[in-house]
């Protein structure tokens, strides 16, 4: 669980791909996401991927990426299974089963990489309501905050000898109870204090707040989209208007 | 009683908690634990119970290795009670949370009873026995999960912070239950930034810095050690500050920092 989620949380960095406009790297993962969707050979797909793994390794990431991509594995190897016990279809189930890597990959590159403060400006931009922009960022930057709490409780819970790994699955659910019940009364408490501390701060004060960060598009953030839309086009155009070569 | 061979310990993050720790408390001391944020008194802390267990070097708890224990067996000779208390409450009722590590230990029933009765009693919580302890005020839940802890009887104590939350009167009592616990020989660990609070009761005061214990002996000689608590950002007791200043002055009387402190306390009594 915690493999999965440290591909999705973002850790500051001084990479190239840090410093990238947001936008810029929203565009690039969105259009990696739709590129291994339109991928329908196992050479565009390893192409994409390839791509994505240079760019981790630009970003200093790689070793994160892997470790998501060590863990996804695992449900693709799931999916490989199901595909080729019900289509029969090796090259297929391959397909499948790298697809599945990608899409993960695009989306964590782009979390890993992107601060909750980037991340509200970019859903700035998109004009959504501030309210709703706030609610998810704010989401997004608790979620370690939790996971801290939760060792902490565990921690507390174990030294008052609960044994978490001990007895039968209902027995193991049970022993859930002191972390669960600790962790979202906090989580309430807090968002209840955060609120409060907030409104203190004039939220809500005036309908369209001013920005402390002003983004303008510089030219690593044109060549990573260029490439990306070079790739996304590769695919687009394989899919409309080549057949695909099939291995017999 | 606990010791500590060369200990070294680094987080996930790279960030190097514990740095070639070596520390031996004796049964029935009492320790405090001192230094700055991030020093890595907590850390040390986890070890003795075994949430943590050491990246290098070995840790023993009453000549049990941490590493070949459970943290379920240490902790029934090492209670701690943690900094947070909302990390730790989560029962219906008080005298619920209270018998929660009884029940986990396999007391029976009637030594359970007893047990939260006394510690209830003890720390004036009677009259909140069938009340969640999620109402009660910050220091009540404080004085609780210590409750909780000395229901059991573990022989080491070992408390996060305790006088946090806590008002003047709380803090005296707290000072008074660790004199209760010293005269009963249970080792005692406190950590802690209140150096007022454990100026009077005069532990043994390690110093924490980056990692490494960087002072340790009786609390006269450490507190008025201004160089060596200054470096691990630990402010002196203000009674040990206001006999260093008298000493400095031709022809005092004062001897030693407690003769400031009978000096002083004798110079307010109306």
């Amino acid at each position: 669980m915690m493999w999965l989620s440290g591909g999705f949380i973002f850790r500051r960095g001084d990479s190239f791909y840090h410093r990238l406009d947001p936008r810029a790297k929203l565009l690039n993962s969105v259009l990696m996401f739709v590129t291994t969707l339109l991928a329908r050979s196992i050479f565009e797909m390893v192409l994409v991927i390839v791509f994505m793994v240079g760019l981790s390794a630009a970003a200093t990431v790689l070793k994160r990426v892997a470790r998501t991509m060590a863990f996804t594995a695992l449900f693709s190897g799931f999916i490989f299974v199901v595909n080729v016990l019900f289509t029969r279809d090796l090259e297929t189930s391959v397909l499948y089963a790298i697809r599945f890597i990608a899409i993960v990959v695009s989306t964590s590159i782009f979390f890993i990489t992107t601060s909750p403060d980037e991340l509200e400006q970019v859903m700035k931009m998109f004009r959504l309501p501030r309210d709703v922009v706030f609610a998810f960022v704010t989401a997004v930057r608790f979620i370690p905050v939790m996971m801290l709490d939760t060792i902490q409780i565990m921690d507390a819970q174990k030294s008052r000898g609960l044994e978490l790994e001990k007895g039968n699955l209902i027995r193991r659910v049970r022993n859930m109870i002191p972390i669960l019940i600790p962790l979202v009364v906090n989580s309430v408490v807090r968002s209840g204090e955060l609120a409060e501390a907030m409104e203190a701060r004039a939220y809500g004060a005036v309908p369209r707040p001013t920005s402390l960060l002003v983004y303008r598009a510089r030219r690593a953030d044109v060549g990573v989209v260029c490439a990306a839309v070079a790739l996304f086009a590769i695919a687009a155009y394989s899919f409309y208007f080549v057949v695909p070569v099939r291995f017999p | 009683m606990i010791e500590f061979r060369d200990v070294s310990f680094a987080h996930q993050s790279g960030v190097r908690a514990l740095d070639g720790v070596s520390l031996r408390v004796e049964a029935g001391e009492f320790v405090a634990l001192v230094g700055e944020n991030g020093a890595g008194k907590t850390t040390l802390v986890k070890h003795v119970t075994g949430l943590l267990k050491p990246a290098s070097g070995s840790v023993l708890v009453d000549g049990v290795d941490t590493r070949e224990a459970s943290t379920a067996q240490l902790s029934r000779k090492v209670g701690v009670a943690f900094q947070n208390p909302d990390h730790q409450l989560f029962s219906e009722t008080v005298e619920e949370e209270m018998s929660f590590a009884l029940r986990n230990f396999g007391f029976p029933p009637e030594l359970v009873r007893d047990r939260v009765s006394w510690g209830l009693e003890l720390f004036g919580l009677g009259e909140y026995r069938k009340s969640s302890p999620l109402i009660l005020s910050g220091g009540e839940k404080k004085r609780l999960t210590l409750a909780c802890i000395l229901a059991w009887d573990p022989q080491v104590v070992i408390l996060d912070e305790p006088t946090v939350g806590q008002d003047a009167i709380q803090k005296e009592k707290l000072a008074g239950t660790i004199q209760m616990l010293k005269s009963a020989g249970k080792t005692v660990v406190v950590v802690s930034h209140d150096i007022e609070f454990l100026w009077p009761i005069q532990p043994r005061v390690v110093v924490m810095k980056g990692g490494r214990v960087v002072g340790d002996g009786p609390a006269t000689a450490i507190m008025q050690d201004r160089d060596l608590l200054g470096s691990a950002r630990v402010a002196q007791p203000q009674l040990v500050e206001f006999y260093q200043e008298l000493h400095r002055r031709p022809g005092t009387p004062f001897v030693h920092p407690l003769d400031a402190a009978r000096w002083a306390e004798e110079a307010m009594r109306p």
